[in-house]
């Protein structure tokens, strides 16, 4: 009896142990949180004159070779700085192949784009300008075009202290984007210890979330994403993709169709989904993973059917509406001359 | 006296066990759930019982699939240690026989377990339990370290992994460590005198495998024998499971799965070990159908052992099964039934049928409540007696932290 006593009581000192020790809240490999600063790279520093410039040349059509289209025109303050289409529409209404991905929190991503092909936000700003479905632009022709804009001169030789290039121009771009940071949320405010920030569909939601709707191996961290590539079938018919995504980028055939995973952060109002655009709400994407995704070749492993029920899928959704940060302004700035 | 403080010091003990389970937070504690910060349902649909994910993750050796350059070794991760326990009240009674009966508050089926990776594509689990002395208020149960093996995965993409060591058997398809009723499955427990159960771990090596395009898995394996006592011979049993899943998923929560199993063994006959090792086979197959939060699994399994081991005159074919149908109604809350049976030739007249209805009730990752009641007859044997008769009846509360 004794010796059974000892076993139990240790057994019960044990768990004790472990429950005391704070492990259980230290732990989690993909565990969300509240998001730290944006990380600032040592070679573009913030100040106001830039963020001001880069805020301007954000909004500012005469950097598309037809002066119709600018950043916000594909990634609109109104709707959680990304598109309501399920692809935008570039200069000579054009269009283009892919959802564009909201601004919000970019500057935590690397890589950037869906498929990873630009490091960071500074190498990113310059690939719209130059793509021909979006503004369609070259380095000298804006230089060019920025150059014969007076106000533009005197506040690049301001901020860089040289005169308007497309690389400057980026570092702008970018250093305002970075200021675009969805937080405190109803989810960040819960974290905070605001128990009542979380409606009940909302607390079910995150459960499943982190359970049986297996969505944090993927949309893991602060940022909900695990920034990684990831082939969910979107596209596939008839034995071929018509995005091959990370493919095109790593020539890797293990990375055909897949793309980068995208914060939640805000995500309710950034509708359509999915990289082609092509699901109108959460929900829909919802039941395309409770469905285990598209099958297809390179489908990645961690999708499996979810089993889940109507009333899962729609406390799923109530999480992710508990994600929304607060409202970033985008008023328009005015423009130089 | 001191007998009857030390019992309460027991129960109070585990009881405080089970109560850290209530108030642990709902960021589940055993293992790999610290280890990921993850719900127990992200691998459980109700624990024990994996869904399909959980038995993707299990065959991926401990590591998520897909995310296996990710994954820490326990080295970097949480403490790697977890505890599970029951308590509750129990009764099962017997006749015509009661002298076993037993009504009363215990606490039993603890376990403690370590698993993980020690690094990329190796990883391994550890059950130990404890020995417990049989006594009022407590499950007796012998110390033994009841589980412990490597698995090396990917040695050719999915297609090989190998586990060694003392392990769980890829032949008890409805794993008997991971459903959720109490009783056992009679049909994987039903064997000649001394000899193996499929609810068994044994001591061996297994490779196995699946194919995701294809749909199937596989397994093979061999054992360090299955003699009159099943550790310690030197005959190896073979084995080998082969499964198809029609549609998506694994077939424990989504998908039709149906499987055949065959096991192949010697064994020395308890009654007359001078005999040599006769030779015995089990076959059998199984099936795993889900619709929507309903899964029905199905188990037939043949039996043909020498007569030597059974010591008859004729050899001894059997069969048996089960029914089970577990129904999920919401996340927290799950239903069982089953039906087992087993049927044995007149010259054994060991014949079983078993009736099990039960629930679960989660109150939070860590905790469950149980209610289970089972009604099992069995034939008397050879020479004919009275058919035995068990009432299994429990409330319990099922903790792992």
């Amino acid at each position: 009896m004794r010796r059974t006593l000892i076993v139990a009581v240790t057994l019960a000192g044990l768990a004790l142990l472990v429950y005391q020790s704070g492990l259980l809240a230290e732990a989690g490999l993909f565990a969300n949180g509240l998001l730290p600063p944006v990380p600032i790279p040592v070679d573009n520093p913030q100040t106001d004159a830039k963020l001001r410039l880069g805020k301007q040349l954000y909004f500012d059509k005469r950097l598309s070779s037809d002066g119709t289209v600018a950043c916000v025109t594909c990634h609109r303050p109104d709707a959680g700085w990304a598109d309501t289409e399920a692809t935008s529409t570039g200069v000579g209404h054009k269009r283009g192949g892919r959802n564009s991905p909201s601004v919000l929190n970019g500057g935590y991503f690397v890589p950037q784009f869906w498929d990873g092909r630009a490091l960071h936000l500074e190498k990113q700003a310059v690939g719209p300008v130059q793509n021909p479905v979006e503004m369609d632009q070259t380095p000298e022709q804006v230089a060019h075009t920025l150059g014969g804009i007076p106000g533009y001169v005197t506040q690049f030789q301001e901020v860089f202290g040289e005169a308007p290039s497309l690389e400057l121009v980026a570092k702008a771009i970018a250093s305002f984007e970075r200021t675009i940071v969805s937080t405190n949320s109803a989810y960040d405010k819960y974290l905070q210890g605001d128990d009542e920030a979380l409606s009940p569909a909302a607390r079910r939601g995150m459960d499943l979330f982190n359970g049986k709707g297996h969505c944090t191996p993927c949309h893991s961290g602060p940022l909900f994403s695990d920034q990684q590539f990831h082939n969910l079938g979107i596209g596939y018919q008839d034995g071929k993709f018509a995005d091959v995504g990370r493919f095109a980028v790593s020539n890797r055939l293990p990375d055909t169709g897949a793309f980068r995973t995208p914060s939640l952060r805000s995500v309710a109002l950034t509708a359509p989904y999915l990289h082609d655009g092509s699901a109108a709400t959460l929900l829909e994407v919802i039941e395309l993973y409770d469905r285990g995704s598209i099958q297809n070749p390179y489908l990645d492993p961690l999708m499996e059917p979810l089993n889940l029920t109507r009333r899962e899928k729609l406390d799923l959704v109530a999480f992710l509406q508990s994600l929304t940060g607060e409202p970033i302004k985008g008023d328009p700035p005015v423009l130089p001359e | 006296m001191r007998s009857l403080l030390l019992r309460k010091l027991l129960l109070a003990a585990a009881s405080g066990g089970l109560l850290l389970g209530i108030l642990a937070p709902a960021g589940a504690v055993p293992i790999f759930a610290r280890k990921y910060g993850f719900e127990c349902t992200m691998c459980h649909s109700a624990f024990p019982r994996l869904n399909d994910w959980g038995q993707r993750y299990r065959q991926n050796g401990y590591q998520i699939p897909g995310k296996e350059r990710e994954d820490e070794s326990v080295s970097e991760s949480a403490t790697p240690v977890s505890l599970r326990a029951m308590a509750g009240f129990n009764s099962d009674k017997f006749s015509p026989d009661g002298s076993a009966n037993v009504s009363q508050l215990q606490v039993g089926n603890v376990d403690l377990l370590s698993a993980g990776l020690v690094e990329r594509n190796l990883g391994y689990f550890l059950l130990y339990r404890p020995q417990l002395n049989g006594s009022r208020g407590v499950v007796a149960q012998p110390g033994t370290l009841e589980m412990a093996n490597v698995v090396f995965s990917h040695l050719a993409q999915r297609w090989l992994n190998l586990r060694l060591g003392r392990m769980e058997p890829a032949v008890a398809v409805f794993s008997p460590a991971r459903h959720l009723s109490v009783t056992p499955y009679e049909v994987y427990d039903f064997t000649f005198p001394g000899g193996p159960a499929f609810s068994d771990t044994q001591t061996g090596l297994e490779v196995s495998g699946w194919s995701r395009t294809a749909n199937c898995q596989w397994a093979t394996g061999w054992l360090n024998g299955s003699d009159t006592n099943k550790d310690r011979d030197t005959p190896a049993d073979w084995y080998a499971r082969v499964a198809h899943v029609f549609g998506r998923g694994e077939g424990q929560t989504t998908g039709q799965r149906v499987g055949l199993v065959g096991y192949w063994g010697q064994a020395r006959p308890l009654l007359d070990p001078d005999a040599g090792r006769q030779s015995f086979n089990r076959w059998g197959a199984d099936a795993s159908l889900n619709l929507g939060p309903a899964n029905l699994a199905l188990q037939y399994l043949r039996g043909s052992d020498n007569a030597r081991l059974w010591g008859t005159v004729e050899d001894v074919d059997f069969s048996g099964g089960f029914a089970e149908l577990t129904y999920q109604p919401a996340i927290n809350l799950v239903g069982f039934a089953r039906w087992d049976t087993v049927s044995t030739p007149d010259e054994v007249t060991r014949d079983v049928q078993r009736w099990t209805l039960g629930g679960r009730y989660y109150f939070s990752d860590q905790l469950a409540g149980h209610l289970e009641y089972s009604h099992r007859t069995q034939d008397g044997g050879v020479p004919a007696s009275a058919q035995l008769k068990e009432d299994f009846f429990t409330a319990r509360l099922d903790a792992a932290f």
